[in-house]
């Protein structure tokens, strides 16, 4: 058997005793392909050329090496088109299937959460604009929440730079953004009316219950920063905040099977995604 | 030869279907206005008149049934822009509903694209 792991047990024991003593996040041996990754990322940008070197590296803190090992681990570094298989399976598979068990007539509603800056219920909504035929055809809300209040701001305005559209074709940047100045896209009017954006912590029942019930939830790379305790709390508020049939998206490295009963897994041809049970049929 | 693009209002309450619209219509050569319901469409009317109007049928305020019959009342050549009516009911008595209010043309969303921009050059007379 192929070990495929940057680092043997003792090291990444010691990486996440020195993280942890540090940072107060505990990574724990299931988050270990998660952590390796954003290390390897790491070791590279610094030129390392072994696991020792780089821990050396962060153990003194040389220019700052600890603060970019945490950015790497925690900000939420996000961009347009991000994983964007899941929005093909939006758009071939999940809302067609909402579509067949809601009222018709009903809203269709789309919930990014964390949204951070907007990229992510932005690049939805372009999404349905370029990929979905049946656009015109239903009322479509897409809500943006996060707990930080300043990233709301953020994404209101909705202004983005380059890393955020590197993803983006030139053609769809040409018909989503206008130029705000050196470096900086601003997003047009009427994507940033289609979007609304609320404050949320999804540990607070209080806080999701009034948002209502989702056809679709994306809530992807939130809970790997959560213990186990939150983790639960925040999957069984989900589920509350899904119409029952309803479905959502986590980030590729997260697995709700692993957190939570509540869900049945799905699997479509572009993504994995979770279900809510439908109600049973009455009689 | 028209020296100018041809102008269309969409009238729609729903942001993303007026973007959805004017970005076909735009790429298929045409001017693009938009109003979120009947009253606002009225004004529009009045400020500047389009060429054509691609009107909804559920909308707050002024819903489009009832903006036709306010439009068919004007005076010419106002009264007689030709109008799509597209919405989301397919039934026979929304369409006769509409058709008695004075729509030229009703279709059911979803419209295709191609199905919008080809209405629309036939209302404007665009040859293609």
């Amino acid at each position: 058997m192929v070990d495929s792991s940057l680092l043997d047990a003792e090291e990444y024991r010691r990486l996440c005793d020195y993280l942890y003593r540090h940072t107060g996040m505990a990574f724990t041996e299931a988050r270990r392909y998660f952590v390796e990754r954003r290390v390897e990322d790491r070791m590279i940008a610094t030129g390392s050329s072994s696991f020792a070197s780089y821990f050396a590296r962060l153990r003194t803190n040389l220019q700052g090496e600890l603060e970019s090992l945490i950015n790497a681990s925690t900000v939420n570094e996000t961009y347009f088109y991000r994983e964007d298989h899941q929005f093909a399976c939006l758009t071939s598979n999940l809302l067609q299937e909402r579509l067949r068990m809601k009222p018709r007539g009903e809203t269709m509603r789309i919930w990014s959460v964390p949204c951070s800056t907007g990229e992510e219920p932005y690049s939805i909504a372009i999404w349905l604009l370029e990929n979905w035929a049946e656009v015109d055809a239903h009322d479509i809300e897409i809500v943006g929440s996060d707990i930080d209040t300043s990233v709301l701001e953020a994404a209101r305005a909705g202004v983005f730079g380059r890393r955020a559209l590197m993803r983006l074709s030139r053609a769809l940047t040409d018909k989503y953004f206008t130029p705000a100045g050196p470096e900086h896209w601003q997003i047009i009017d009427e994507l940033r009316q289609s979007v609304r954006f609320t404050a949320a912590n999804i540990v607070e029942r209080a806080e999701t219950r009034p948002h209502g019930l989702f056809d679709v939830i994306f809530c992807r790379n939130l809970l790997i920063y959560f213990d186990d305790t939150s983790r639960r709390v925040a999957a069984e508020n989900l589920y509350e905040s899904l119409a029952p049939g309803g479905y959502i998206c986590l980030g590729h490295a997260e697995s709700m099977s692993r957190i939570s009963s509540l869900f049945e897994v799905c699997r479509f041809a572009d993504a994995i995604v979770y279900r809510r049970q439908p109600e049973a049929p009455h009689g | 030869m028209a020296d100018r693009k041809m102008r269309i209002l969409v009238v729609d309450d729903a942001n993303l279907v007026r973007l959805y619209y004017r970005q076909i219509l735009e790429e298929a050569g045409f001017e693009v206005e938009e109003a979120l319901n009947g009253i606002e469409a009225l004004e529009r009317l009045l400020v500047s008149p389009p060429d054509a109007l691609i009107v909804d049928i559920n909308m707050p305020l002024m819903d489009g049934v009832t903006f036709l019959g306010a439009l068919r009342r004007q005076a010419l050549p106002l009264s007689s822009i030709p109008t799509l009516v597209t919405s989301t009911e397919s039934k026979a008595a929304d369409i006769e509903a509409a058709r008695v209010a004075g729509a030229n043309f009703y279709s059911a969303k979803p419209v295709g694209r191609e199905d919008l921009a080809r209405t629309m050059a036939m209302f404007c007379g665009v040859p293609q």
